[in-house]
């Protein structure tokens, strides 16, 4: 069985979502930045941060970030409803995006636990370029045992390069299987 | 946004009716005027109308007994446009799935037109998704090859005005086009070299998006416009010269150096495209219109472009 745990819009982050495709938000980019209920851009708050993001019709994200380099991460955070994860095979993420200057993004699942949460990195860099780009991974779970069965939460976080960066994220899918 | 679908079409109604179609299913015009130039089987509106799932009345259909050419068939169908905007389709291109999202983002901005990507069939045969690289690279130069919705100022204009000229990648204002009595010219083939210059010369308010919303199906060979290789194509310095008699009322144009590039260019291509019986004709009329450059204009493409002159020197 194959369930898209972003896209369908049983819940918030999925809703989320896909007003982001269907909408035409815009606002500030702060060093905490609220984009829709469970989607957030967070960035080093000791470095600061400014800039802009906007949603174009069909589209998840544009944003344009401004941050001192010596920041330690600027990060897009994605809530998922994948707090069991016991008995799943693969998860894996479907993304469509491009930037004017090459962005390298690392894509990670953050599974919360009592006391912090674990990262564990998708095995491949996403690349946006000029040119849109489509990119797909996948995480094996049955062969990744520091990502835990369960956990009370778990997010997607996309880190973004340091410092100044545009990225535009023209769709993102995330799927259990 | 409410768009009309300004549509030329000769001898392609398998064409018309499904680029209708694919307009209907996307959802992106709320009327269409079809310009019948001449077909040998006159286009039937019924069929037209149920393809384009328009109301009754939201699709115009005009026949021409006899083809008065696609640039008039196209000014035809821009007099009959009812709507504030419109996009200028030709029956054998399709629009794509990102005109709707385009069209929601433009709604209610203020833009004499906006300048979208397309899709290149021959960039297909590559797998690629797009605009072919020559085209590309003045999207890049202008800073706006990526993004929903890009402003575009004086300078970037000056670098995508350089891009292909084709009439059907742009959502036009209507009454920026009538207001400044834009259309295309009255001729056979590079009709439409004087709309798209013409447009980016009067603008006020440009838009880019690197949305890619038509598909351009490019075809070698076979009785296509693009592949017209007779005496219709010396017919392009009429438009050229209009062009440059815009150009030069504006004191250091920063359109006068891509324009005469583009022009010289052009004729290159022509002399490529054209029987040899025709090369002395065009060598002539080409440094003709090449002794009209500005000096400076002159000076600064023999800098960027120095073969490009030497192609049509002067006559002796």
């Amino acid at each position: 069985m194959t369930d898209s745990i972003v896209s369908r819009e049983k819940n918030g982050h999925d809703r989320a979502l896909a007003a982001l495709r269907q909408g035409s938000g815009k606002g500030e980019i702060t060093s905490s930045t609220e984009i829709a209920p469970g989607i957030a851009l967070h960035v080093d708050p000791q470095a600061g941060a400014s800039g802009s993001w906007i949603s174009p019709a069909g589209r998840l994200l544009e944003i344009a970030v401004s941050a001192p380099p010596e920041g330690r991460w600027t990060a897009l955070h994605v809530g998922l409803d994948a707090a069991d994860l016991a008995g799943r095979d693969w998860l894996g993420l479907i993304a469509r995006s491009a930037a004017p200057g090459e962005v390298m993004v690392r894509p990670c699942l953050r599974s919360g636990h009592e006391g912090g949460f674990s990262d564990c990195f998708f095995p491949r860099h996403l690349l946006s370029t000029a040119e849109p780009m489509t990119h797909a991974d996948a995480l094996h779970l049955p062969s990744t045992p520091e990502i835990p069965g369960v956990a009370p939460w778990r997010e997607l976080v996309l880190f973004l390069p340091h410092g100044d960066v545009t990225w535009h994220l023209h769709d993102l899918r995330l799927v259990l299987a | 946004m409410n768009l009309t679908l300004a549509i030329p079409a000769r001898d392609d109604a398998e064409g018309l009716v499904r680029l209708l179609d694919r307009a209907a299913r996307l959802g992106c015009a709320s009327h269409a005027v079809v310009v019948d130039d001449g077909s040998a089987e006159p286009l039937d509106a019924d069929r037209l109308t149920a393809a384009a799932g328009m109301a009754p009345g939201h699709l115009i259909l005009l026949r021409n007994e006899t083809s008065c050419g696609v640039g008039a068939a196209r000014n035809q169908a821009l007099a009959l446009v009812e709507t504030d905007h419109l996009l200028f389709l030709d029956a054998d291109d399709l629009p794509a799935r990102e005109l709707a999202d385009l069209l929601a983002d433009l709604d209610g901005q203020d833009f004499d037109f906006c300048l979208f990507q397309h899709h290149d069939s021959r960039a297909g045969t590559e797998r690629r998704w797009g605009q072919m690289p020559w085209d590309q690279r003045f999207w890049h130069a202008a800073g706006v090859e990526t993004g929903a919705l890009s402003p575009v100022p004086p300078a970037a204009a000056a670098q995508l005005v350089q891009t292909a000229n084709y009439p059907w990648n742009k959502v036009y204002r209507t009454a920026f086009l009538r207001e400044n009595g834009i259309g295309c010219t009255g001729i056979e083939v590079h009709e439409d070299v004087e709309l798209h210059w013409m447009s980016f010369l009067r603008a006020r308010g440009i838009l880019a998006s690197d949305r890619v919303c038509a598909v351009h199906f490019v075809a070698p060979g076979g009785g296509r416009l693009t592949n017209r290789t007779g005496p219709e194509r010396l017919e392009v310095f009429g438009p050229l010269a209009h062009i440059a008699d815009e150009i030069a009322g504006t004191e250091d144009s920063p359109f006068a150096l891509p324009f005469y590039r583009f022009a010289l260019g052009l004729c290159a291509w022509i002399a490529a495209n054209l029987r040899p019986e025709f090369h002395d004709e065009l060598a002539a009329r080409a440094a003709r219109f090449a002794a009209g450059m500005p000096a400076p204009v002159r000076d600064a493409l023999r800098g960027s472009d120095p073969g490009l002159l030497d192609r049509f020197p002067p006559a002796p």
